[in-house]
């Protein structure tokens, strides 16, 4: 069979870096039987419109961002709540454990699709052109754009900072004319959309880690035979790591462009960053409980990372 | 495999039109069909009903149809043809430059072309045909500066062709080759489409005043009045000011254009109830009647025809369109040349809203696989689509321009086909120097 | 009991016009705050694409009743207008079957097929809500597919095209400047 597999973003992301691996390994297990075909840009409509067709089993696959699953199967919000992953180390450890399994069990059951497989985009890093920013005093005075999102709003109130939500198509020029001052994205963003030409300053906060999953409709995925969903499965999990491995490769790589060729200058942030986590974590954390199934959810994350509990 | 979908899914679409099926019938069922010949199930077509009208830019459509509206039914659209009439001074073929001009400022309000024309040729076609002007040349002039309408912004078929090609990106290969593309808005659409008005405004008038020339056209024995153009200019202060409000939020960023729309309706229910007075509760309801039957009409083709170019692209059709051209020629300048001559002939016979959503998933992948910036490639193909306005046999401003002067279509058809020629030649002019389109927008940092 | 006829037979039309005056204040309202007061009302973007939604499914209706869908005629020129109306009517058996198909397409995934959780990000009222525009309008409009083809075949009546700009409107319109040579400049 030859899946359709529909991607929001463009050539270069991690997304695509995703989808070629999973083609790639589908085609070696299946001896060919099984390819995909990758359609880049939303070009078969937004992200969160092909949750629902891969639900009514019009779409085979999707590789899309973690936020846009939420609205459809609450649970998984839990991974785009700030500061609870704090390594690239620690997103794979749940992603790929038993809380991964546990949320796509929940998936399957809200919005009937699987998820097969993770990318790794990284951590959301601020950038800004008017100073270096490495304490949340600094943070004060900037004009922040965030996406519409409210995890990602209320973080910044939580600093003190009224954040502009702006669209993403009307961004590149509103920081360019000075509209406003900054935004957060990973390095991989921050670098195809060549912000280094209207940014100065990166600070490297770690308040979201960017997941990207492939999934499945659980219909199309339903109607394999035994023997093809255990490849599709194993194919996902290869797909996954070598989408980690792509995400070191390029991080490096990308840091020591924008410091070289872009002119920019990357701070980290003061004293471990535990002054964002501590005001971020207390405000946030507790607003977004009754969606992701509960505190006691949280302590169960927070344990298998090995942190301390909630309360 | 694909051609045989091509053939189900244009051959049904062209059978249906044929028989006279209304626009977003023929797509829709023709979508069908071809959903229903590959086995797929066409249940997505409801989230796509949903989700192709469901999007805050698009409301800058019945914004701007109001608002169009309510100025014609406050006064402010005449006030502003008077203005640009007591410009028509001594100098060969003045009052029909004024008409060309009446057309640009009326464009500066109004996003549609049957409209500049009917407006602007109520009062033009008359006074032209009062100073001797033949009958059939006055009616041509005006059908074919009507077309402004659509150039000079705002304009709703921008608006159209900015929603059809956001959800239009580059295709990959196309990334690959040229870098990455500028992302399309209709903002810079607006700001793009303004000096492309003036360069085919400006072919107008030059072909005007020698065609005035050979005709004998002279200007107004009594010469310019600069008492009449100060008052006109005291009299339409509040019209000039329509499209400073309209134009100045967006060029200055303040306003996406949907607000820019809603504050121009507020702005026109001021002046008009409380200023010129002229607006009445029958108008206002009038202007709502309109707006409402209008804007159904064409977002009813935005969902059929938004499952059409899906169903293009998840076929990978556009691509083989873009190769089969590519293996004709890769030289841009005769690619352009197909891209306009394929555009006048679909002019000729389609409406323009129907004709941009129905040519931009097949046309913008093609532009993008030879490179041409889609601002730019939108632009042409507006301005392209303008020229429909004055060509038979679907030419609603020909329809208008007879309805007023009482000349046979046909004939004024053909009077303006020097018009059209022009226009053409302009428009090559613009689609080969991207600059034309482009420095506007990079200047106001777009 | 006219006035209860003459609203059922243009409910689409009231529905939109509300609908519209509705969010062109809401949006005005919106900008108003921002500009002035310095905030922004978080559910009025939302809640007028949904408002936007039903307006233009409803529109697409009334469209319908006025017989104003574009179709390209060109090729119909050298028939007698009688020939036309048969044949367009043929044309508008599609028309209806595509609609009834559609109907039941959306009634299958509003009660069906939605995910349970879709709702409103700023309202949290389920989306159900808005899509059922959708069934809803299409019903009206294969109504109003018939009520126009019975009324330009059965009763013989030209369902006039709306497009055509009435030009003595327009002039009359043209002529008021003219009678008051002053103008009225406030
Ligand atoms: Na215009
Ligand atoms: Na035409």
């Amino acid at each position: 069979k030859n899946f359709k597999i529909a991607l929001g973003d463009s050539a270069g992301s991690a997304q695509e870096a995703l989808g070629k691996a999973f083609v790639a390994a589908l085609e070696e297990k299946s001896g060919g039987a099984h390819t995909g075909d990758l359609f880049l840009n939303g070009q078969l409509g937004s992200e969160q419109d092909t949750v629902n067709e891969a639900a009514m089993g019009t779409l085979d696959m999707s590789i899309l961002a973690i936020n846009n699953v939420t609205p459809f199967s609450p649970t998984v919000g839990i991974l785009t709540l700030p500061y609870v992953i704090l390594s690239l180390e620690e997103a794979e450890t749940l992603t790929q454990g038993a809380i991964g399994d546990e949320l796509t069990a929940n998936t399957i059951e809200d919005a009937g699709v699987r998820i097969l497989g993770w990318s790794y985009t990284g951590f959301r890093r601020l950038t800004n052109s008017v100073r270096p920013v490495e304490t949340v005093e600094d943070l004060q005075g900037l004009v922040i754009r965030v996406p519409k999102n409210e995890i990602m709003i209320a973080t910044y109130n939580a600093w003190g900072v009224n954040p502009t939500p702006m669209a993403w198509a009307e961004t590149f020029a509103a920081l360019q004319q000075g509209v406003v001052d900054g935004q957060d994205n990973p390095y991989l963003t921050i670098n195809a959309m060549k912000f280094d030409e209207v940014q100065t300053y990166i600070t490297d906060i770690r308040y979201i880690f960017s997941l990207e999953p492939l999934v499945i409709s659980e219909q199309v995925f339903q109607d394999l035979s035994e023997e093809d969903q255990q490849m599709l499965i194993e194919a996902g999990k290869e797909a996954t790591l070598v989408s980690a491995q792509f995400l070191r490769d390029q991080e490096e790589a990308i840091k020591e462009r924008l410091t070289t060729e872009g002119g920019m200058e990357i701070t980290q942030p003061a004293n471990n960053e535990e002054e964002f986590i501590s005001l971020a974590t207390e405000a946030v954390w507790p607003q977004f409980y009754d969606s992701i199934g509960g505190i006691e959810k949280m302590n169960e994350v927070l344990a298998i990372l090995g942190r301390d509990p909630v309360e | 495999m694909e051609v045989s979908i091509v053939s189900v899914l244009f051959g049904s679409f062209i059978a249906l039109l044929l028989i006279g099926a209304p626009i977003t019938v023929a797509l829709g069922v023709a979508s069908l069909l071809s959903i229903i010949y590959l086995g797929d199930n066409p249940i997505k077509i409801v989230q796509i009903a949903f989700t192709s009208v469901a999007s805050f830019p698009l409301m800058a459509l019945p914004a701007f149809i109001l608002a169009g509206a309510l100025m014609e039914a406050a006064g402010i659209s005449r006030r502003l043809i008077n203005v640009a009439e007591s410009f028509a001074g001594p100098f060969t073929g003045g009052i029909s430059a004024a008409t060309v001009m009446a057309c640009l400022f009326f464009g500066a309000i109004s996003g549609s072309g049957p409209a500049t024309t009917a407006a602007v040729g109520m009062l033009m076609i008359p006074a032209m045909i009062q100073r001797g002007y033949d009958r059939g040349y006055a009616s041509a002039v005006t059908a074919s500066a009507g077309g402004l309408g659509i150039v000079i912004p705002p304009s709703i078929p921008m608006v159209i062709f900015g929603i059809a090609a956001l959800g239009m990106p580059a295709p990959p290969e196309a990334v690959e080759k040229f870098g990455t593309f500028q992302t399309v808005s209709i903002s810079k659409l607006f700001i793009a489409g303004f000096i492309p008005a003036f360069i085919i405004a400006g072919s107008l008038l030059i072909l005007n005043y020698f065609m005035s020339k050979k005709r004998g056209y002279t200007g107004s024995a009594d010469g310019w009045s600069a008492r009449q153009i100060f008052c006109e200019l005291y009299r339409g202060f509040f019209a000039l000011m329509a499209p400073v409000v309209i134009l100045g939020g967006i060029y200055t960023g303040f306003f996406t254009p949907t607000e820019a729309a809603i504050i121009a309706i507020f702005y026109t229910l001021v002046v008009g109830a409380f200023i010129y007075r002229e607006l009445t509760w029958e108008s206002l309801n009038r202007s709502l009647e309109t707006t409402t039957w209008l804007t159904g009409r064409v977002l009813l083709i935005l969902f059929t025809a938004t499952v059409f170019g899906r169903l293009l692209v998840e076929n990978r059709i556009p691509a083989i369109i873009a190769d089969g051209m590519l293996s004709l020629t890769d030289n841009i300048y005769f690619i352009w040349g197909l891209l306009i001559v394929f555009l006048l002939f679909v002019g000729m016979f389609m409406e323009t809203l129907a004709a941009i959503l129905i040519l931009v998933p097949v046309m913008l992948p093609v532009a993008y696989s030879v490179g041409i910036d889609p601002i730019h490639f939108g632009v042409v193909m507006i301005c392209t689509l303008g020229i429909g306005f004055q060509t038979p046999p679907l030419g609603e401003n020909l329809f208008i321009a007879s309805g007023i002067s009482n000349i046979s279509i046909e004939e004024i058809s053909l009077r303006a086909l020097p018009f059209a020629a022009v226009n053409t030649i302009a428009i090559f002019v613009i689609a080969f120097f991207p600059e034309l389109s482009l420095w506007l927008p990079r200047l106001f940092g777009y | 009991m006219r006035g209860f006829w003459y609203v059922v037979n243009n409910i689409e039309s009231f529905v939109s016009r509300a609908l519209l005056l509705t969010f062109v204040c809401l949006l005005f309202t919106q900008i108003v705050a921002r500009e002035v007061f310095g905030f922004s009302i978080s559910w009025i973007e939302e809640l007028s694409v949904y408002m936007f939604v039903w307006f233009v499914f409803f529109g697409a209706s009334h469209a319908a009743k006025m017989g104003a869908h574009n179709r390209v005629t060109f090729q119909f020129r050298m028939l007698p207008a009688k020939v036309v109306r048969y044949i367009e009517a043929f044309a508008d058996l599609f028309w209806i079957s595509f609609n009834v198909y559609f109907i039941y397409l959306a009634i299958d995934f509003i009660f069906n097929r939605m995910n349970r959780f879709q709702s409103s990000q700023t309202m949290g009222f389920h989306l159900s809500y808005v899509y059922i525009a959708l069934p809803i309008a299409f019903t009206l409009m294969t109504i109003r597919i018939l009520q126009v083809n019975y009324r330009r075949i059965v009763v013989g009546e030209d369902v006039t095209d709306p497009d055509k700009i009435d030009l003595d409107e327009i002039r009359d319109e043209m002529q008021r400047g003219h009678d008051d040579p002053n103008g009225r400049v406030g």
